[in-house]
């Protein structure tokens, strides 16, 4: 029923935290469109809605009303998620946060792994794609290091290949270069637009970083909960 | 790929050191299981071995184990000609506590056997031979620490050690030693020249003062050993052991026997029950007790390491189901490292136990079906307790991830 070159479709997406006073409208009515291999940077003040915004998009909290489909899949109806929330996560989504994205016992090469064993992928094959991302993301030489035995830099990107590797609809990264000098936040950026592009993923990323922002297709601009409409528009995708 | 096995390498001397601790622990209530069944045994090895199907004792006593008690020594005699009765022997047992020559204290049980219907071969003698002559032969326990041959002097006797039996130790936890009845007899009774002397007279007396004083003969009689003269001074026994002829009912017996006014007669197994019940009883029970608490002390302790551990990891537990991992994989990691931790804190306690048990002051009895039951008992614990950290896991939030 929609585009299949679109990887989200979002329509209405509104929430809201507390009762009484403590209420707070954190995302109103947010409607937007994002292409699949699109780059689309998040802006906006502190508190005004983007955690919350990526929050649902990637199923860790429920919006109160709203619409949305990932992969062409409905993920979210009236509000509600409907599907197997945990397949969904595992197939179409992947994530990237500030810091503290690996697990601390598994080596740079088993935290990437683990993605495509739990969705089943034969070993001789996962091993295969989890050395083929490591080296395109300049990390195959730190396999087999714990993640606190690599800088910060080599850690987002060894973040960045977890979330890739299963070739997700949409990844999400929430200020992924934030903890990085801005040298290496650049590179970091690069490598993680150029890995989506390869694998067709979307990306909705958080940024304060208004220097890598050359680096994006698209800008969403939050106040105050409200997305940018202007900015939101589908823009032309050539294929 | 297994995420127990890695989360337990990453720290691995941690979790060693905690199914170290755990394996203590563990080793200890095998332990006390241990001692538990070792009281049990040590009590009833005894009769056990003598191998008697009823006792007889004196009327309205529990004895011969659990209380003393006296019964006239014709009623081995008596007994035998009760039909069904394929043999009848006397038993008598004292304890006494003695001196050897080189200062050494010697405390034991001595328990005499009816010569020559019982030179003692049903005991398990475990070196030397049952007894062969009617006088100054025995067999030792080996927890009195005597060695074959050796020659122990008991009143105005020396008595030589023949033979050596195992794990024979009479109701109060002392060793037994086991001589003819009237060695047994002659040992119990073995008083001071002097005493010997004044008793001797005071008897005497005590004829010539009475109706009895008229016999003459009766009255040289009564200045001399008290063995001589058996219508004045039979010497009691303790009670005596009956063996059925077979096909013969035990309880038909009984009830025949229970009919003399002398005497009440007990099964083997209510002996067993009668020296538990009393005896053994408040050991037994504090022991359990003990046994009972360390169950649950080990529980609650591993129920907080589960729940550490669990807690320690709660950021990579979020962080997987944010990755969409199955409850499964996240529930089964943690239930695996609770197993493993419970498996190898076993393992350590039986290992432990095989060789410190041993070395233990008091009988250590671990069969293997105390094992399978410590194993059952510790797997048990081990998943109550992952519950407790699959609770803390269920309710993780991917949310955490975020505010990290
Ligand atoms: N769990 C919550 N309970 C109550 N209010 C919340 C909660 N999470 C967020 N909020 C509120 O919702 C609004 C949006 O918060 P959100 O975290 O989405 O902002 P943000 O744009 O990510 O800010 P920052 O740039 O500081 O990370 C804020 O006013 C915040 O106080
Ligand atoms: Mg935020």
């Amino acid at each position: 029923m929609s585009d299949p070159i679109l990887a989200v479709q979002a329509r209405s997406l509104s929430k809201h935290y507390g009762e009484g006073n403590t209420y707070v409208l954190a995302l109103k009515e947010a409607t937007f469109e994002i292409a699949s291999g699109e780059v689309v940077a998040l802006l906006g003040p502190s508190g005004s809605g983007k955690s919350t915004l990526l929050t649902i998009l990637g199923l860790i909290n429920p919006p109160d009303t709203g619409w949305l489909q990932v992969g062409g899949v409905d993920v979210i109806r009236d509000g509600a998620a409907v599907g197997d929330t945990n397949l969904i996560r595992r197939r179409n989504l992947g994530f990237v946060f500030q810091r503290s994205n690996l697990i601390p016992f598994l080596t740079a090469e088993e935290n990437v792994r683990l993605v495509l064993e739990l969705d089943d992928v034969p070993r001789r094959e996962a091993l295969r794609r989890t050395r083929e991302i490591l080296e395109s993301l300049d990390v195959a030489d730190r396999a087999s290091h714990l993640p606190m035995q690599l800088s910060g830099g080599q850690q987002q990107r060894v973040a960045i290949a977890r979330a890739l590797v299963h070739q997700p609809s949409l990844l999400l990264a929430d200020e992924p270069t934030a903890s990085l000098d801005k040298e290496l936040g650049r590179r970091v950026m690069e490598l993680l637009k150029t890995a989506a592009i390869e694998r067709g993923a979307a990306v909705l990323v958080v940024t304060h970083d208004h220097r890598a922002l050359d680096l994006v297709d698209r800008i969403f601009e939050i106040e105050d909960g409200v997305l940018d409409a202007q900015s939101a528009s589908v823009p032309e995708v050539t294929q | 790929m297994n995420l127990s096995l890695r989360d337990v390498r990453h720290d691995f001397s941690r979790f060693l050191l905690t199914a170290v601790g755990l394996g203590l622990l563990l080793t200890v209530v095998l332990a006390m299981t241990g001692i538990y069944n070792g009281i049990i045994k040590d009590a009833t090895a005894l009769p056990d071995s003598l191998g008697a199907d009823l006792w007889i004792v004196q009327r309205d006593t529990r004895g011969p184990f659990a209380e003393l008690s006296r019964v006239s020594n014709d009623l081995e005699e008596r007994a035998r000609a009760v039909p069904g009765v394929a043999r009848a022997r006397s038993y008598v047992a004292h304890t006494i506590q003695r001196q050897l020559p080189n200062g050494r204290p010697l405390r034991f049980t001595a328990v005499g056997l009816s010569w020559p219907d019982d030179l003692g071969r049903s005991l398990p003698i475990v070196r030397g031979r049952p007894l062969a002559q009617p006088h100054y032969e025995c067999l030792v326990d080996s927890s009195l620490g005597l060695s074959l041959g050796q020659r122990i002097p008991l009143g105005r006797d020396v008595y030589t050690v023949v033979g050596i039996t195992d794990g024979l130790l009479a109701s109060g936890g002392d060793p037994s030693a086991f001589f003819t009845l009237s060695d047994a007899q002659r040992i119990q009774n073995d008083v001071s020249n002097e005493a010997i002397r004044l008793d001797r007279e005071a008897r005497s007396a005590r004829v010539r003062q009475s109706a009895l004083g008229r016999d003459p003969e009766l009255v040289r009689f009564s200045g001399k050993n008290a063995r001589l003269i058996p219508a004045l001074a039979p010497l009691p026994v303790s009670a005596v052991m009956l063996n059925l002829e077979p096909g013969v009912s035990l309880e038909t017996v009984q009830a025949r026997l229970q009919g003399w006014q002398d005497i009440t007669v007990y099964s083997q197994e209510e002996e067993h029950g009668l020296i538990l019940g009393g005896v053994v009883e408040k050991t037994r029970r504090q022991i359990g007790l003990f046994r009972g608490l360390l169950v649950v002390i080990s529980a609650i302790l591993m129920g907080l390491i589960i729940y550490t551990m669990t807690v320690d990891k709660i950021h990579s537990i979020a962080l997987l189901k944010l990755l969409g991992a199955p409850m499964s994989v996240i529930l089964g990691m943690i239930l695996e490292e609770a197993l493993l931790l419970g498996g190898i804190a076993y393992v350590l306690a039986v290992m432990i136990g095989n060789f410190a048990f041993d070395i233990f002051p008091r009988r250590v009895v671990v069969e293997n079906e105390h094992r399978l039951a410590l194993l059952f008992i510790v797997t048990a614990i081990s998943i109550a307790s992952s519950a407790i950290g699959m609770k803390k896991a269920l309710a993780a939030d991917p949310n955490e991830v975020l505010a990290a």
